[in-house]
């Protein structure tokens, strides 16, 4: 992708001009159409909401949820409260990490999975909790989180070859 | 004609604007207050520590910084009561020992009687004081940098770490950034880390008159009030 496609933030910010109170609201939305925030949209929103380019950067750098770089197509987030954390999220952390050889935040060089970690997502009791595009797997193991990242994996490079 | 109050700071009585705050009349009657983050002129955001004073009230009295405290009829100002000098010498070592690359800090560390420094050195180039942000959008409204991230991650930044087209330049942000004054001896290496002794003789007046202003390079280099003419 090399020149950004303003298209789509275009019809995101219809209607917000000036709004500087939509910021958020209007970087999810950006979030969730380009599944990143890319520089040049972000420049778009900091003039079009009227908001200075540095506090749509702070924003943007604040929220675990916002990314600057893109993400993978496949987002797995690993929840390190302190309950998952004593049931043994660290372990499972350790382990799919090393299965894709990433660190926490980075994606995949196929592109295919990003991993992130999170303090709590409120689901204490079903602990260890480990979220695959949106999907909340409770209990989790290293060897059930590993077999669900390789049936996805699995799963989308039959939809490549298709 | 702004309407004035009467406080007393250190048993003087003094007479101040409304409006203005603790430190700065003090500063204007003479009475050195440390202080690192506080600038004239723009907003205070307490964010070094230092200038902490106890406020008297009913008999009880309370520690706040007197960059963001503002000046109040009758109000009793202790600035250098033992036991805020020894909470502020703690304060300036942790600062010395957090960056001590800076002759400004250095300064401080030594205004506000540190001998040792007891924390390990960590040599960092900013101490989040804020001053290049605040001066940034504040005298200039350009908004050319700000603070970025959150907890230990907090840090200066430039939107997406370029020097925006609208920045002019001014350089007030260095201007007025504390980890620009080099220790005397030359930039410390990491790891070769000390805390200063050159300027030592300061010292026994540090200590012996806590009013006084012993001419720190934060005061010279910045416009401390004191050194206006
Ligand atoms: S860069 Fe300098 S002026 Fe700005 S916050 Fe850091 S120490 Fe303060
Ligand atoms: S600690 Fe993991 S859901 Fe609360
Ligand atoms: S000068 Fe008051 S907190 Fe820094």
């Amino acid at each position: 992708m090399a020149a950004t496609d303003l298209k789509k933030v275009n019809r995101i910010l219809e209607n917000r001009e000036g709004t500087s109170g939509e910021l958020i609201e209007a970087l999810q939305d950006v979030q969730e159409s380009y599944n990143y925030l890319p520089e040049e949209v972000l420049r778009t929103v900091s003039e079009r909401l009227e908001v200075p380019l540095i506090e749509v950067f702070r924003v943007a750098n604040f929220y675990k949820s916002f990314t600057l770089k893109p993400r993978g197509k496949h987002l797995l987030t690993i929840c390190m409260g302190t309950a998952c954390h004593v049931r043994g999220a660290p372990k499972l952390a350790d382990e799919v990490l090393g299965q894709l050889g990433v660190k926490p935040g980075e994606t995949t060089e196929d592109g295919q999975f990003t991993v992130e970690t999170v303090n709590c997502l409120g689901a204490c009791a079903l602990g260890p909790v480990v979220v695959l595009d949106k999907e909340y797997y409770d209990h989790m193991t290293p060897g059930k989180l590993r077999a669900i990242v390789q049936k996805v994996r699995k799963k989308s490079r039959e939809k490549v070859k298709v | 004609m702004s309407a004035y109050v009467t406080l007393t700071i250190n048993g003087a009585k003094v007479k101040a604007p409304e409006g203005r705050s603790v430190l700065d009349v003090a500063l204007d009657y003479g009475i050195c207050i440390p202080h690192l983050c506080h600038v004239r002129g723009l907003t205070p955001i307490g964010a070094c520590r230092l200038c902490i004073v106890e406020v008297v009230k009913n008999g009880k009295s309370k520690v706040t910084t007197s960059c963001t405290l503002e000046v109040e009829e009758g109000m009793v100002i202790l600035a250098h009561t033992e036991k805020i000098l020894k909470a502020r010498k703690n304060i300036a070592e942790m600062l010395v020992a957090e960056a001590p690359n800076s002759r400004a800090i250095q300064d401080v560390a030594l205004r506000c009687g540190v001998k040792e420094v007891r924390y390990p050195f960590r040599n960092k180039d900013c101490v989040l004081c804020g001053r290049c942000v605040r001066a940034c959008s504040e005298i200039w409204q350009s908004k050319s940098l700000g603070f970025v991230g959150r907890g230990k991650e907090r840090h200066v930044a430039l939107p997406f770490d370029k020097r925006p087209e609208f920045c002019k330049r001014c350089n007030a942000c260095i201007d007025l950034c504390p980890m620009t004054i080099t220790p005397c001896p030359g930039p410390m290496k990491k790891g070769e880390e000390y805390l200063c002794g050159l300027c030592e003789s300061q010292l026994s007046m540090a200590e012996e008159i806590p009013d006084s202003c012993i001419d720190c390079r934060l005061g010279e280099g910045f416009s401390c009030i004191r050194k206006k003419p």
